[in-house]
């Protein structure tokens, strides 16, 4: 892929991803508004429901991704030294990756809300 | 009318004088509402990213049983650090996502003169104070 169009492609990928994860954002603050703080029981019950956990995990794969594209793309315009740009870059890459991972872990790993 | 010349000449203007400013003079110059907008969308996006793995780590105590819930509400909401984090972090998300939209909305190349920036770089700042303030009081 040129050059240009992969920007284009990640430019589109980060609107994409803000989108989703604001509407995910809006359906908790919305559900917390509605319902007050939740117990541990309404907590998890509401984490055990499959497609609450699907919704999640697309949000958090968007957050990461957003994420990733966002703090790439700040760090050179404070970061002028190579070699401390290079360590937030690889870390950037490390929380974005564990992000993915870890989600996947919480959501479908933990006993206390499998189905 | 002896002098001719003189008259048909307009007035000279004071030229503008550009110049590098030393640091102890940066007090003197006031970033505008749509930059203060914009820089904090970039400090509350980086914020939100460094606090994501605390933020996992949170929500799997949070789900693993309900002892694990209460040990994360002791964490985020039973002393005061732990509610200032979660307010800063609620108005984090909640103000990047607004500004997000504010952004969105200029990258279709609308309410771009300065009168509309200015206007709507208040309204971000604004809607979402009154947002996170809303989620707080429903969390006490």
């Amino acid at each position: 892929m040129a050059a240009s169009s992969k920007f284009i492609t990640e430019w589109w990928l980060q609107r994409i991803s803000a989108v989703v994860i604001a509407a995910y954002a809006l359906l908790v603050i919305a559900l917390l508004l509605i319902n007050g703080t939740p117990n541990a029981a309404q907590w998890q019950s509401l984490f055990a429901n499959t497609g609450f956990k699907l919704a999640t995990l697309l949000a958090l794969v968007a957050t990461a991704y957003h994420g990733l594209v966002g703090a790439l793309h700040v760090w050179p315009d404070y970061v002028k030294n190579r070699a401390v740009l290079a360590v937030l870059n690889a870390y950037t890459w490390v929380v974005a990756g564990a992000v993915v991972l870890w989600s996947v872990y919480i959501l479908f790993g933990l006993s206390a809300i499998a189905k | 009318m002896a002098n001719t010349d003189s008259v048909t000449l307009p007035k000279a203007r004071p030229r503008p004088v550009f110049r590098n400013i030393g640091f102890g003079e940066l007090s003197n110059y006031r970033l505008p509402i749509p930059g203060v907008a914009s820089i904090v969308h970039r400090v509350t996006g980086i914020a939100l990213f460094v606090a994501l793995l605390f933020l996992l780590a949170m929500l799997q105590m949070s789900l693993k049983s309900e002892a694990g819930f209460e040990a994360f509400r002791s964490i985020i909401w039973g002393n005061i650090f732990g509610k200032l984090v979660l307010i800063g972090l609620l108005f984090a998300l909640i103000y990047h996502m607004v500004a997000g939209f504010r952004h969105l909305i200029q990258d279709a190349n609308q309410w771009l003169d300065l009168a509309t920036a200015r206007s709507t770089a208040f309204a971000s700042f604004a809607i979402s104070i009154v947002l996170t303030a809303l989620v707080v009081w429903r969390l006490c």
